[in-house]
């Protein structure tokens, strides 16, 4: 088992590497540097600019300057945010979006869950139409519309949660951005937990289950709800590494610092070094998050092994 | 079966089952009336949706969830019939217990044989975990499981389907039923295997002296373990009673169909002198499994080794349980797979060849599979399901002639021409190999693979496809490699046999060589096993 | 000890207390465009990290509530009579956060940092008019060389290399704050940490969190800090407008700097006196390509600045927020009179439409002779209005229109780097309050900015001639003569002014209109 993780892990370098290579090149094709404002500079102060971060040296250098960096886990200076590296930037981020996403993501799994039990229990009445109707809401309504509504109405009206900011994590400022950002991913989970448990529910050891008068609680939950789970956890894979690495829509409606906005802010900043730290650290997420989804297979399915 | 009293321990009357679907109500069972008496074996007998299982899953309450039943199932002087799952799981997998078809599928993966045969202990009994995996252990050495103290800690997938059906008699027999309700027990098995599970039913009877509703479309298990029998077709008993006077003296006609319905009749071998179509030297086949990070790769070697040839005309039978590399064997021989050794196909070396180049004679050698349905695509309809080989192999046809090319096919297997705008869901499972069968012979092949092309079927339809298969081999000089596990279809079919197990040939020789003669303990326990003697005696007599 | 001092002494103890409750901390929320790239006073560039810095900082000048000029550091200075040397008396009570005095070698020892080469300050040009300035800027001379000398340590001179009048203007720019020497030799460019950082202004700088808030705190040692009402002020970054409207209306900000443009009605209506609309020192403009065979011709050009139905633009896409824009250099504009307004700015639209199709008809052009061009545009939901009510004023004069949108990036790259382009959006708003600061633009010598290329030595010849025009008036016609050539030749089409929205709180008070649209947080009273 450790050797399989390891052997993972090991596998990704590679995959990490030519993701660190083809960004490095792409963001740089990109026209305007960092330091084009409006105003353009002076050539001078722009040439000294170059040289302070490097930008005057050949391109191969700097990535080969980068790579060296990166290996030793350092991802240089920012070139927007001037006063920090991108390691500080992402020290005080990263937590945050881990936290928001690990939140919206149990939300998620707990709230959809729940509902596409229900739903499937329910199978062709009222209740079930009514959860994938709501579950239908949830994934085509985008969250740049459901966050002013959810605002508008439980900040501004009723006046029971603040519209904006992270406050230090406080459960108050939480609630909004956590819920938004789960909303759609509650659909997803409910649809896909349906489905799978209604197959589970018609799958012939459920039926054994029946015949054998077990109680409700142990057929549904023990017996169905362990294998339907199964294809809910291979989507919250990606799922969950998308959300633990921010989301750029929600962190600027709620004003959080997550690190979520710092790839779209680098990306029209031109901050080479904060697009690519971004960058890395998605790759990061999706192949540990990967690596997660299959030792959790192994876990809940015992046909799966690694060793 | 001879210590039976009279008094009915289960009695199902007027029983009815309907299923509401988009298209309206389908009344699976209307109104049928059965009972078995204490310590006795009755047989529910029928083909596929004559609702034999239906009627006892509603005595269950296991129906469905669009399902609704109604009538009396009287166990103990109460009707158990729509009550609360509550008050109804007093007696369910308690007092009568229930093992399917599907010994594959049947348990849940996810846990381990001792945890499961231990929930309905804990459930019903009232044992602590441990109690009830001491049960466990003692119900798994009562089926002959072997090395029972590995074997509860086992996962499903880990045991075969014998040793799982086994697993589900014990599970079964847990809480000491008074009825076990066994629903086509035996047959996803192969054949040894299925009888052996019979023979350890039939002896834990007489053991623990429960009473048995078998359900089954298998005549030689109802003659083998029955005390009585009914008869169903389209959700009615057409005929019932005791065993021995039924297969004597059966009064209604579909019961005498029934009992007809084992292909009969023998094929002629093929002279000496004609041209051999195909020859296979030295075939193997080997699977490689990835074990695992840095592991030294696992290889399975499928088919090891076998030649043989074939002559125009002639049928070659390959037998053999599943796993036994029959169907590898017949898709190597086709260049479907990679394998070594030397295929020659009138005179022309296959074997090696890429995809282009087989497509020269991809025309004259077709395969005909198992699920009639999946090798249909559900969006064509018959009529372009059956000519698209024609675009393909015929690209100088016309839409007009490709049509009519069609319709010829169709009236080949019987099926009426007007058809071939409908989609294959429309169809039945013998109409639906019928159109599998037009679709490859409308491209006129020399060499047809069929690979177990009866199994899905019912008796009465196999019948009738194996007699289509004949006369059309007979019209167009066809050579068959009839790959079955079925010894009473291959008997039928067949000119020469032979029996494969795990990827070797363990004998081959003409039809009649290897069933009236076999030489090979094997052989001698799969022909034992299918019962086939008995039938050929009741024939003979 | 007897009863009644210990009666005395609990109740100056309650009364303490009391006290203290009663002036609880007051912070204000302020909504801000957008977070610092940098609190290093010589690297930053933008107005946003402008608001913060003025709060942190004083320079030698500083700004009123009403975005005027007053003393800052300095209390007094005096120009020579040929304009080129100032000479500053620094105030005796500034002090630093850390308690050390402000004094003239301080601003000798920032003046000279932003100028040095290695510092990598992106608008050291603003203080060029500085004695060598630009020679120290490129690396030619040192800093030593920078026309700045502490007299003693209240006195403060600074040599220019021309004239310029409006030199203490540039010295409110953020670039002219200083910073505490002995910080920045300590910590190099980590003095601008929290932890690490010393000011001269009325806040001191408690946190900065990225895409969170930038928190100052009051700094009891400014000289003026009596005066200052505000305890602490958080800096909220602001980018969604829309976000921003709903914490202002939960309360949550106390002001915001902007507004969303598609919800002006909804904000005229509602929030009445707290949505701010105020002129500002900006204009918004087309860029014209002189290098483009159609747009060559001055006919066609005034011909495509004439059918612009500006108010239009600025009333119904811009919601009122801009004013319709008849001259290059926006009114109310010090150190000059009314600008060179174009003549056809009191005409109506259909006499101008009329008088545009002769002139392109003139030139070769018009609805049977159709040409084409193309706008570009920064991707902006408004700019595309306007670019697409542009485009259908210039269909009827034959132009066939299509837009191109880019990122702001690649559109000002793409200016910068002088690529071909006909027609381009921009828009500029001035760093100081002196028309230099707009006409300047299209110089012939000015690469930056010039995206026209437009080339006219006479031109030229009145931009020099004011540069070193000291008596101001005669400046102002000098200037205006070149802004005359300006609208005649038009190198841009000048379409709107800007005007600057603010959302500002009912209990806020000493938050001024103005039209630098400044507004230190140091005049500014909450009320709860």
């Amino acid at each position: 088992m450790l050797r399989y993780v390891l052997g993972r892990l090991l596998g990704a370098i590679p995959t990490v590497f030519l993701i660190v290579t083809i960004s490095f090149f792409l963001i740089r094709i990109a026209p305007g540097g960092p330091f084009d404002l409006e105003r353009p500079l002076e050539a001078k102060v722009m040439e000294n600019l170059n040289k302070i971060y490097h930008l005057n040296e050949p391109l191969w250098n700097q990535y080969l300057l980068y790579l060296k960096s990166v290996a030793q886990l350092d991802f240089g200076p920012s070139f927007y945010f001037r006063d920090f590296t991108i390691n500080e930037l992402f020290a005080q981020s990263l937590p945050i979006s881990i936290q928001l996403g690990l939140s919206a993501l149990c939300l998620a799994l707990v709230a959809g869950g729940t509902m596409g039990v229900f739903a499937a229990l329910r199978q062709n009445k009222s209740a079930d139409y009514a959860v994938m109707a709501a579950a239908t809401l949830g994934v085509t309504v985008p969250n740049f519309v459901v966050a002013p509504i959810l605002t508008l109405l439980l900040g501004v009206w009723l006046g029971w949660l603040p519209v904006g900011g992270w406050n230090g994590g406080k459960f108050v400022n939480i609630i909004l951005p956590v819920v938004t950002l789960a909303l759609p991913q509650i659909a997803v989970v409910a649809r896909l937990t349906r489905g799978s448990m209604i197959e589970a529910l018609r799958s012939n050891h459920v039926r054994t289950a029946r015949a054998y008068g077990l109680t409700g609680f142990m057929v549904v939950v023990v017996h169905a709800l362990r294998g339907a789970i199964l294809p809910v956890v291979s989507y919250l894979g990606p799922a969950a590494a998308a959300l633990l690495t921010g989301s750029v829509v929600i962190e600027t409606i709620f004003g959080i610092p997550g690190i979520g906005r710092y790839f779209v802010q680098g990306a029209l900043n031109r901050d080479y070094t904060l697009v690519m730290g971004t960058v890395v650290v998605v790759a990061c997420f999706v192949i540990l998050f990967n690596l997660i989804v299959d030792l959790l297979y192994a876990l809940l399915d015992p046909r799966v092994r690694y060793d | 079966m001879s210590t039976q009293s009279k008094t009915p321990v289960l009695a199902i009357t007027n029983l009815t089952v309907d299923f509401e679907t988009a298209t309206g109500t389908v009344n699976a069972v209307r109104g049928v009336d059965i009972h078995v008496n204490s310590g006795e074996t009755v047989a529910i007998v029928g083909e596929s949706g004559s609702g034999k299982s239906q009627a006892m899953m509603a005595a269950m309450g296991l129906l469905a969830s669009n399902g609704r039943a109604g009538g009396e199932v009287i166990y103990e002087d109460r009707n158990i019939l729509g009550l609360p799952v509550s008050k109804l799981n007093a007696v369910r997998g308690r007092k009568i217990t229930m093992i399917f078809q599907e010994p594959m599928t049947s348990l849940d993966p996810l846990y381990t044989i001792g945890r499961q045969l231990a929930e309905p202990l804990v459930v019903h009994g009232g044992l602590s975990w441990r109690a009830a995996r001491a049960r466990a252990l003692e119900l798994l050495k009562l089926v002959n499981i072997p090395e029972p103290e590995r074997k509860i800690k086992s996962y499903p997938y880990e045991m075969s389907g014998g040793q799982r059906q086994r697993v589900m008699i014990a599970m079964a027999l847990a809480n000491d039923p008074d009825v076990l309700i066994a629903d086509e027990p035996t047959t996803a098995l192969d054949v040894t295997t299925q009888a052996q599970i019979l023979d350890l039913l039939a002896d834990l009877q007489k053991r623990l002296g429960m009473s048995v509703i078998f359900i089954t479309h298998d005549l030689g298990i109802v003659r083998r373990i029955a005390d009585r029998v009914y008869v169903m077709k389209t959700g009615e008993v057409v005929e019932s009673g005791e065993t021995a006077a039924l297969f004597t003296s059966p009064e209604h006609p579909y019961t005498r169909m029934l009992l007809d319905a084992e292909p009969t009749g023998h094929k002629s071998p093929v002279p000496e002198s004609t041209p051999v179509l195909l020859e296979a030297q030295k075939i193997k086949v080997e699977f490689e499994f990835d074990t695992g990070f840095l592991q030294p790769k696992h290889i399975l070697r499928a088919v090891d080794d076998i030649s043989f040839s074939l002559r125009q005309g002639q049928t070659l039978g390959i037998v053999g349980e599943s796993g036994s590399g029959k169907s590898t064997l017949g898709r190597a021989v086709l260049n479907l797979l990679p394998a070594t050794g030397r295929v020659v196909f009138k005179g022309q070396q296959i074997s090696g060849r890429d995809r282009a180049a087989m497509r020269a004679v991809r025309k004259d050698m077709q395969l005909i599979f198992q699920d009639p349905f999946g090798s249909l695509s559900p969006r064509m309809t018959v009529g372009q399901v059956i000519s698209e080989g024609l675009m393909v192999h015929e690209p100088s046809l016309t839409a007009r002639d490709r049509d009519a090319r069609a319709c010829q096919a169709l009236e080949e297997v019987s099926l009426d021409p007007a058809m071939r705008n409908r989609y294959p869901h429309e169809f039945s499972g013998g109409q639906r190999q019928r159109i599998a069968i037009a679709r490859t012979m409308v491209l006129k092949p020399e060499l047809v693979v069929l690979d177990e092309p009866t199994s899905a079927l019912d008796r009465t339809i196999q019948k009738q496809v194996v007699e289509l298969l004949r006369d059309l081999q007979k019209a167009h000089g066809l050579t068959y490699l009839f790959i079955s596990h079925d010894l009473a279809v291959v008997r039928a079919i067949a000119d020469t046999v032979m029996v494969m197990q795990r990827g070797k040939v363990v004998e081959a020789g003409t039809v009649d060589a290897i069933f009236e003669a076999p030489k090979s303990d094997y052989t001698r326990e799969l022909i034992g096993a299918a019962m086939l003697t008995q039938r050929q005696m009741m024939e003979t007599a | 000890m007897s009863k009644s001092i210990r009666v005395t002494a609990l109740a100056a103890v309650l009364m303490a207390a009391t006290t203290l409750t009663a002036a609880a901390e007051v912070v204000y929320h302020r909504g801000n465009t957008a977070d610092p790239e940098t609190l290093d006073q010589h690297k930053t560039s933008t107005t946003y990290e402008a608001h913060i810095l003025r709060d942190l900082y004083e320079g030698l000048v500083a700004y009123s509530a009403a975005g005027k000029i007053i003393p800052g550091v300095a209390s007094d200075w005096t120009v020579s009579d040929d304009g080129k040397v100032y000479t500053f008396t620094l105030r005796d009570d500034a002090k630093w956060s850390n308690g050390d005095p402000v004094v003239a070698g301080d601003f000798v020892y920032s003046l000279r940092r932003i100028m040095t080469p290695e510092t990598g300050a992106k608008y050291a040009n603003v203080l060029y008019p500085i004695l060598n300035a630009e020679a120290v800027n490129k690396g030619d001379m040192k800093p030593e060389d920078l026309g700045v000398k502490a007299l003693d340590d209240h006195t403060l001179e600074i040599s220019l290399a021309a004239p310029t009048p409006y030199f203490i203007d540039l010295l409110g720019h953020q670039t002219g704050l200083p910073v505490h020497p002995a910080s920045v030799e300590k910590f190099g460019s980590d003095f601008v940490k929290a932890e690490n950082i010393v000011t001269n202004g009325p806040f001191t700088l408690a946190e900065f969190v990225p895409n969170a808030h930038v928190k100052a705190d009051k700094n009891p040692h400014f000289h003026d800090a009596d005066k200052v009402t505000i305890d602490t002020i958080y800096f909220h970054p602001t980018e969604d407008r829309g976000a921003a409207l709903r914490r202002f209306q939960a309360g949550e900000l106390h002001t915001n700097n902007d507004a969303p443009t598609e919800q002006v009605a909804f904000m005229r209506e509602n929030l009445g006196e707290q949505f701010r609309v105020a002129p500002y020192l900006g204009t918004y403009y087309y860029a014209l390509n002189h290098e483009d065979e159609a747009l060559s011709n001055p006919d066609v050009r005034q011909a495509l600045s004439m059918s612009i139905d500006r108010e239009f633009l600025a009333d119904e896409i811009w919601g009122s927020t801009m004013v319709a824009g008849y001259s290059f250099v926006p009114p109310g504009i010090g150190n000059y009179g009314d600008p060179a307004f174009a003549d056809y700015k009191d005409m109506s639209q259909i006499d101008r439409e009329e008088k545009a199709l002769e002139l392109l008809e003139n030139a070769g052009y018009g609805p049977d002779n159709p040409f084409q061009l193309t706008i570009n545009y920064n991707t902006s939901e408004n700019h595309k209005n306007t670019a697409v009510a542009v485009a259908d004023m210039w269909k009827p004069l034959g132009v066939d229109v299509s837009l191109v949108n880019t990122d702001t990036k690649t559109h000002y790259a793409m200016l910068r780097d002088r690529q071909d382009f006909d027609v381009a959006r921009a828009g500029w708003i001035g760093d100081y309050s002196d028309p230099q600061n707009f006409l300047f633009m299209v110089e012939s010598d000015n690469d930056g900015f010039n995206y026209a290329r437009y080339n006219n030595p006479e031109y030229d010849a009145l931009m020099d001639e004011a540069a070193v025009t000291v008596d101001l008036e005669k400046r102002a016609d000098v200037l205006k003569k070149a802004e005359e050539l300006f609208m005649r030749d038009l190198p841009f089409i000048p379409m709107m002014y800007y005007g600057s929205m603010n959302l500002v709180s009912d209990k806020v008070a000493g938050f001024e209109d103005n039209l630098l649209n400044i507004h230190p947080s140091r005049w500014m009273t909450i009320s709860e």
